[in-house]
């Protein structure tokens, strides 16, 4: 052996595991977050219908406060959050 | 009871001053030569006031010739005064000869005497005297002469006559005080007279001329003479208004010469000496009531008459020379003319404009702009602050003509003063301490305020934090935040909140990193590696979009990141992880023949040097499939490796450059006098492709951004017009927009169905729910 590997320095860029880039009800993309926060990652997380939609969560909890029927903006399904 | 006052005395008390105000020739004694015959009278005074009690006690009676004596006696006492004889009586005396006659109702026949004395003596004595000389000078000199005995002579005659002033001309406001009689006497008989009068002014006018030729000329005549016209208040009428024509001649003509003979700093010089010269002219022997009009028409014919041309001929040449002496007495001089400042503040500003323009507009020194820029601006603060008087009005100049050259070209300023920070914030900037480096940092926002488009710093400011982070480049965690601060300081928080996130995302990874090796150290696998590993994480938004890169890993280091994978997923669910091989560094142990190195090389690097392990020999091809690095940073990465300073490869055949019918070996003869060798990655140029990514990036951000903003505003107005959409969005929007940049913004919200057009109004639009 010649060369020998001690030390690596590595970066990676963390994603949400969303189907779209967009959230569908802030329409901010969702590498960004929902409209009144300021910091992407665990303080404004994303939430996964079963329907298999996502949002911020923050915009779905908005959404859904606002509406009788507690329904998925994006295709009109009973909204329901998907288990993991 | 009479007193017998001091020359002193009865000049302060004198309770009709508003009936002689001519008062200065004794006043002003020193120069007249009055003194002596002051003090003369002062002891004669002191000496009778021995006698005053001795004729308070004895009243004598009056004769029946006591009248016509009595003005024999004083009659003869003035005629002795004016022909400089000895008074053969005794002063008091004369004194007591006047209180007597002015108790026994002769004062008006007195006074009515002493007029006609006095006036007979003008008359005859002097008058034809001075209509005799012909010489100027001595005309002049002869003139003063008659002058001085004339008030020599009415203060003595005024000093024995004092009990008649001051009881019966007191009293008498028609006639006026003896001092006063004398001088409507002399102004009647002597320089009232035409002759005399013009030979008086124009020699007075002649030596002034003569003087301001440079010649040397008798200060003392002219202010005794000056004097004279002021005291018989004939100065302005006669004198002052000559005088300033022809001071306004004389500085027209020379004003119009001098600007064609001299150099801008001769001329203000020369100026400035002109206006001293006239100040101790004042000073001197002029009135003093003559000073503003004096000054003013210097200050006019000189300064404001030439202003334009001394500003377009001088301040450029004065600025680029940095001629402070020079600039401050511009500024000195400019600032006693209507208008001066004012226009030397719009050639300054010009000044600026144009030269800052030359230092930002040009590619070729594109090198040294912002060096040039801070330069350019520490040059023209120091000017504002030692020769304009740090005055407000070329403060704001300064700021507003930075503001606007340096906006003349978009983009590239902003990008390079980014670039400039970087170079200083960067590992190996040794040239400053931690206060110098301060101090400049806090140089560069001054000019970095200027920059409308401040997104662009932004964007390369971000590009190159993130490389210094992320290799470690950083030269101190303190400058960096301090900058940071700085940033949020004049940009605010939402400019600076992502960069923060920067420093934020690099603490976290700290403690993940901390988290994993606890992992790493409890996994119940075979899984044993000797890599120490370090990731880290970023969080998408924050950081600049690296393009995204498959490379062949070793097994080991494939294996490594799954389970990095595994541990971080299972802690932040819903989230995948993307590695940037491009970012990745290693430290290699490397066996040579000389012994063992440490080589601190990219991920790249130490993919290629990894391949040697298995081989003797490669071909470019064999490294390329091996590796499947991206042909331009595979030979970069090759070059660096083989024809740089530090060779651990040998390239055959040799040369400089890679290239694909190349053969690599591992070179066993490495040497190095270090034991920890960096090798150096041949950065990429930043070539054009790059440059424009960056940029278009700022571009696309910006349509975003517009849009933001346009369905912010509609979302709040619901209704609005074009006109007062558009100058709502200039308010908001904090880099350069036109108006056919929002127009089509707004073209496309309305394509999108985030607003629409009125149906009765096409230039107002409603905001779409
Ligand atoms: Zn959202
Ligand atoms: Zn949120
Ligand atoms: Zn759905």
């Amino acid at each position: 052996m010649k060369v020998k590997i001690k030390g690596w320095n590595t970066v990676a860029v963390w994603k949400w595991l969303a189907n779209d880039d967009k959230c569908g009800i802030c329409r901010a993309p969702f590498d960004g977050c929902c409209s009144d926060c300021k910091v992407p990652g665990d303080d404004c997380p994303l939430v996964w219908g079963v329907c298999s939609h996502c949002f911020h969560m923050h915009c779905i909890m908005k959404w859904l406060a606002a509406q009788q029927n507690q329904i998925c903006p994006m295709c009109r399904q009973d909204w329901q959050l998907k288990s993991e | 009871m009479y007193e017998l006052m001091t020359m002193a005395s009865m000049m302060e008390d004198s309770p009709n001053a508003a009936k002689r105000p001519n008062f200065s020739a004794i006043s002003n004694s020193n120069s007249n030569g009055i003194s002596k015959t002051n003090s003369v009278l002062m002891v004669k005074s002191g000496v009778a006031k021995k006698l005053v009690i001795k004729n308070f006690r004895e009243k004598p009676k009056l004769p029946e010739d006591y009248h016509a004596e009595t003005w024999k006696k004083l009659k003869e006492a003035v005629v002795a005064i004016q022909s400089s004889t000895p008074i053969s009586y005794c002063l008091e005396e004369l004194y007591q000869a006047v209180e007597n006659m002015c108790s026994y109702q002769k004062a008006s026949q007195l006074y009515e005497n002493l007029r006609e004395v006095i006036e007979q003596h003008v008359k005859e004595t002097v008058e034809p005297y001075i209509r005799g000389v012909q010489d100027r000078k001595i005309f002049l000199k002869e003139m003063e002469a008659c002058w001085q005995a004339h008030c020599r002579q009415m203060i003595m005659i005024r000093s024995i006559f004092l009990y008649l002033d001051r009881r019966y001309v007191l009293q008498t406001p028609s006639i006026p005080s003896i001092w006063d009689m004398g001088l409507e006497l002399f102004r009647k008989h002597v320089i009232g007279q035409q002759l005399a009068q013009t030979r008086t002014v124009d020699g007075l006018l002649m030596l002034i001329e003569s003087e301001r030729q440079g010649d040397v000329v008798d200060r003392l005549l002219l202010k005794s003479l000056l004097r004279m016209l002021s005291d018989l208040q004939i100065y302005q009428d006669v004198f002052e208004h000559r005088f300033l024509q022809a001071t306004d001649a004389l500085y027209t003509a020379e004003g119009r010469r001098l600007m064609q003979e001299l150099d801008v700093p001769e001329y203000l010089a020369h100026v400035d000496k002109r206006l001293q010269e006239e100040n101790e002219r004042v000073l001197h022997y002029l009135d003093g009531g003559t000073r503003w009009a004096l000054i003013h028409t210097v200050e006019r014919q000189l300064i404001s008459e030439h202003l334009g041309s001394l500003l377009a001929k001088g301040l450029e040449n004065l600025l680029d020379n940095n001629r402070i002496q020079d600039l401050s007495l511009m500024y000195n001089l400019f600032s006693r003319v209507k208008n001066g400042l004012v226009e030397l503040c719009t050639h300054f500003n010009s000044y600026i404009k144009k030269k800052g323009r030359t230092i930002v507009i040009d590619p070729e020194k594109d090198k040294s702009m912002v060096q040039d820029l801070l330069d350019f601006k520490d040059k023209m603060d120091n000017i504002v602050l030692t020769c304009f008087q740090k005055s407000e009005k070329f403060v704001n100049s300064v700021k507003e003509a930075f503001e606007h050259f340096i906006n003349q070209r978009p983009n590239k300023p902003a990008e390079l003063i980014a670039k400039f920070v970087d170079s200083k914030l960067r590992m190996g900037n040794k040239e400053a301490t931690e206060e110098e480096l301060e101090r400049l940092l806090d140089k560069i926002m001054v000019i970095f305020r200027f920059i409308h488009g401040k997104d662009v710093f932004e964007a390369f400011y971000k590009k190159d934090l993130a490389k210094r982070l992320l290799v470690g480049k950083s030269a101190s965690v303190d400058a960096e935040k301090s900058m940071l601060s700085k940033l949020k300081q004049e940009c605010g928080g939402a400019f600076t909140s992502k960069l923060e996130g920067m420093f934020k995302d690099m603490e976290l990874s700290r403690d993940i990193n901390v988290a994993f090796k606890q992992y790493v150290a409890n996994l119940r696998t075979d899984f044993d590696s000797a890599i120490d590993l370090t990731v880290n994480i970023l969080t998408m938004g924050y950081w600049p979009t690296y393009p995204l890169v498959e490379v062949n890993l070793p097994k080991e280091m494939v294996q490594y990141q799954e389970i990095f994978n595994k541990f971080y997923l299972g802690k932040h669910s819903g989230r995948k992880l993307q590695w940037q091989p491009t970012l990745g560094q290693c430290m290699l142990k490397a066996i040579f023949d000389n012994g063992k190195k440490e080589l601190q090389v990219s991920l790249f690097q130490a993919l290629v040097l990894l391949l040697f392990n298995e081989s003797e020999d490669l071909s470019y091809d064999d490294i390329k499939t091996a590796t499947n690095i991206e042909e331009g940073e595979l030979k970069r990465t090759l070059q660096s490796l083989a024809c740089g300073k530090a060779r651990v490869l040998m390239k055959e055949p040799k040369g400089k450059d890679v290239t694909e019918e190349d053969k690599f070996k591992y070179n066993l003869e490495f040497t190095n006098k270090l034991f920890r060798v960096k090798i150096n990655q041949i950065q990429m140029k930043e070539t054009n492709e790059e440059q424009k990514a960056t940029e278009e990036r700022v571009f696309q951000d910006r349509q975003y951004q517009i849009d933001a903003a346009i369905v912010r505003i509609m979302k709040m107005r619901k209704t609005l017009s074009h006109q007062l959409l558009v100058s709502e969005l200039y308010n908001q929007l904090k880099f350069p927009v036109t108006p056919v940049d929002l127009k089509k913004r707004i073209e496309s919200l309305i394509d999108r169905d985030y607003m629409a057009r009125d149906k009765e109004n096409p230039k107002q639009y409603n905001y779409v729910a």
